[in-house]
């Protein structure tokens, strides 16, 4: 067997390797997937670490550590350290599927499998990452660890620059910032040439006259400090050509601060909008499941009202500006965007949560687009889909939507009864609003396990003023209405009991697990 | 049948399905219009008792000639126009009962202060089942069926008729269930013309003309008719 043959064999192997690809995922996760539920535990664990090694290292400057101390430093925050950093670099990217690729399109393409070709895409890959600034601080952040060397020591900078990896608010100032990189670049050069300048005349007309001005170095030092308004004061300007340099740097100075500021200040407020967003949909993306309503209107403010979610169990997008604001306004967590869109869905946590989106827009075209959106994103996303009438009903059924309301459907059925059967309406105007006099509501035996193994006249439901309706068996089995005295309630059954809210809340705590 | 004729001011996608409803069960309907448009929509749908009329002229809306029995339903795709209509209607006909199709909760509270009876929201009801939906699903199913036209299981009312057996006896005393059907409520018109929850702890006596509002299989409801009358 040749050279080629046993590499493109391992790299299959390792293709089918299902626990080599679950580990190599895992790490992946832990490491660069901020919507892994994980990562937040491997962060706040790293950060501590980091802040532990800083403290000690800055306690021994002065101080003698005890030998135990020294050695955690040493060997288990810099093991950890550097476990890390061989860690990043094996998940950056895959050799195997390079040379299963290449292996792939040579027999394809009838041509000879070039095995020097993937491995050359993976090393630039690997170059890239090592090089990437984040990389180089997390190699120099080892670095202190040695310490027959201690200038090395210097580098314990570089671990304070290492937490910018785990926290995100530095990491969001930076990006801000970037987004104005002409802008900084523009004042810097102009920082740059008034410094030199004022440094260069300064050095010129005083060299001979100033006493603390010795050399070019001195001069810059002054101009740079003057023109930063800090002005320590030990070195000033003693002639008169000195003084005018003086204080043309000086308005310089407060011109150039100024622009800084509001550089700073304009790029942040351009951005805070998406900022919060960002925040918002971070925040949600660490739950387990939540809600994705689409659309900010009446139907929309009618569902939050009654559901009284928390503010982590949903998000609204909105396409509106004017609908965002008024949503803002109103207390909830809008964002403004088109839910339509393939790359907003896919901000959103899709592979590890449950998440249910709520198409309630008042169009019937936008909600099955936002419906066909999710679905192509993962089956596992529950839609619900508001339609106009029963076409459109048909139409987000084919779209995959799994359940469909129709608003003037239901209040049509409720103006019906309100006319033909006006007693019903009563009851059924309660039973549909969840008003506190007549809730129907779901009894889980698994979670009430003192309803198992009883008869259905061992349970006094008229003592608890409630109506027992009927019994869902969790076998798909049909839904028993009004089930006879001596059905046996079983594990996992569903009990549909009807009361007040009150009554139904007392019944469930006295049938809950302990 | 107690309603006698029905009026229903408006006619767009919003009511269509109550119309066409009504129309089924062979009630007298009256579609008021204001527009042209309206009035096609209406006739290329098949009713034929269209009113074109300014619904703003008092006068016009009088020379409807409703009686006290007639019910008037406000279904204008505009709400202030709605509330406008709705308080016009409660002026020229007080004792008649006026329902109303609103879209928001501020719009509900103007239509009552207009002097609707009863004010069906258009979102309530389905914000509603949307919640059912995320939280009981098995809830839901069973109140879908309960509402589908076309599934066995409904709600009825039942009057208990003169002379009946349920006459004079206490609600507890009376094994509903036997039948295949379950009591959620009534009116008892010994009490107050209200409907009241079985749940709601009260014991009640029941007499001849109490409504009775029962759940359960159409079958059953039928036979459970025929047996308090028998």
């Amino acid at each position: 067997m040749s050279f080629k043959n046993i590499i493109i064999k391992i790299a299959f192997y390792l293709y089918n390797n299902k626990t080599y690809k679950e580990v190599k995922k895992f790490f992946f996760n832990i490491l660069q997937n901020p919507d892994y539920k994980y990562k937040k535990y491997f962060d706040s664990f790293m950060i501590s670490l980091i802040l532990v090694s800083i403290g000690i290292l800055v306690y021994e400057v002065k101080h003698p550590v005890p030998l135990w101390v020294d050695n955690f430093d040493i060997y288990v925050v810099t093991f950890i350290f550097l476990l890390e950093y061989i860690l990043r670099l094996w998940v950056y990217n895959d050799l195997h599927t390079l040379i299963i690729r290449e292996h792939e399109e040579s027999t394809f393409l009838n041509r000879e499998f070039n095995i020097w070709s993937p491995i050359k895409v993976f090393f630039k890959g690997k170059w890239l990452h090592l090089t990437s600034p984040s990389t180089i601080i997390d190699l120099l952040a080892i670095l202190p660890a040695y310490r027959p060397l201690r200038v090395l020591r210097i580098f314990v900078l570089f671990r304070v620059f290492k937490l910018l990896r785990y926290t995100k608010s530095i990491h969001q100032f930076i990006e801000v910032l970037a987004t104005k990189r002409f802008e900084l670049y523009t004042l810097l050069f102009l920082l740059l040439f008034i410094v030199l300048t004022a440094g260069i005349s300064i050095y010129v007309f005083e060299e001979q006259k100033n006493p603390n001005i010795n050399s070019l170095f001195d001069a810059l030092y002054w101009a740079l400090v003057t023109i930063s308004s800090v002005g320590y004061g030990d070195i000033s300007p003693v002639t008169h050509e000195g003084r005018v340099v003086s204080m043309m740097i000086i308005i310089s100075g407060i011109a150039m601060i100024s622009f800084v500021t509001s550089v700073i200040v304009s790029s942040f407020s351009e951005k805070l909008t998406e900022l919060k967003e960002n925040r918002i949909i971070e925040e949600i993306n660490k739950n387990d499941s939540f809600i994705i309503i689409c659309g900010y209107g009446q139907m929309t403010r009618m569902f939050l009202k009654n559901s009284n979610l928390l503010p982590y169990e949903y998000v609204i997008i909105e396409q509106n500006q004017e609908r965002v604001e008024l949503g803002i306004k109103e207390g909830y967590n809008v964002i403004h965007d088109d839910a339509s869109k393939h790359d907003v869905i896919s901000r959103f946590n899709i592979s590890y949560a449950k998440i249910t989106i709520l198409a309630l827009t008042g169009s019937d075209v936008n909600n099955i687009y936002i419906s066909l959106n999710a679905k192509a994103l993962s089956r596992n996303i529950k839609v619900i889909a508001r339609a106009s009438n029963k076409d459109m009903e048909k139409k987000c059924l084919l779209a995959g939507v799994d359940y469909v309301v129709l608003p003037n459907m239901a209040a049509n059925h409720m103006l019906l009864f309100a006319i033909t059967q006006p007693t019903i309406y009563r009851a059924i105007y309660n039973i549909l609003t969840n008003q506190h006099l007549a809730h129907i509501d779901e009894v889980n035996t698994v979670t009430h396990l003192k309803l198992m193994g009883k008869r259905v006249d061992e349970i006094d439901f008229k003592g608890y003023k409630l109506l027992l309706l009927g019994i869902q068996a969790s076998n798909d089995a049909p839904f028993c209405f009004n089930p006879p005295l001596d059905k046996i309630i079983e594990h996992d059954d569903i009990l549909l009991i009807m009361g007040r809210k009150i009554s139904i809340d007392y019944f469930q705590k006295r049938f809950q697990k302990a | 049948m107690k309603v006698d004729r029905i009026f229903i001011f408006g006619y767009s996608p919003r009511s269509l399905f109550l119309t066409k409803s009504l129309q089924s069960k062979k009630f007298k309907i009256t579609i008021v219009v204001s527009n042209r448009g309206q009035y096609e929509d209406a006739r290329k749908d098949g009713f034929v008792d269209i009113i074109t009329i300014d619904m703003r002229d008092d006068t016009q809306l009088a020379s409807l000639r409703a009686t006290k029995e007639d019910t008037l339903v406000c279904v204008m795709e505009d709400n202030h126009f709605n509330v406008f209509l709705t308080l016009s209607l409660h002026f020229i006909y007080p004792e008649n009962k006026i329902i109303a199709l609103s879209d928001s909760f501020h719009v509900t509270q103007k239509l009552k202060m207009a002097g609707a009876s009863k004010v069906i929201d258009l979102y309530q009801v389905s914000s509603n089942r949307i919640y059912n939906i995320l939280n009981k699903p098995v809830a839901t199913h069973f109140i879908d069926s309960l509402l589908s036209f076309e599934d066995e299981l409904s709600l009825r009312e039942i009057t208990i008729p003169e002379n009946s057996f349920l006459d004079k006896i206490m609600v507890d005393d009376f094994n509903f269930s036997e039948h295949g059907i379950i009591l959620i409520g009534m009116i008892d018109k010994r009490l107050s013309k209200q409907f009241l929850f079985i749940t709601s702890g009260l014991e009640h006596r029941l007499d001849r003309g109490d409504v009775l509002v029962c759940m359960g299989y159409n079958d059953n409801l039928d036979k459970f008719e025929k047996f308090i009358i028998d």
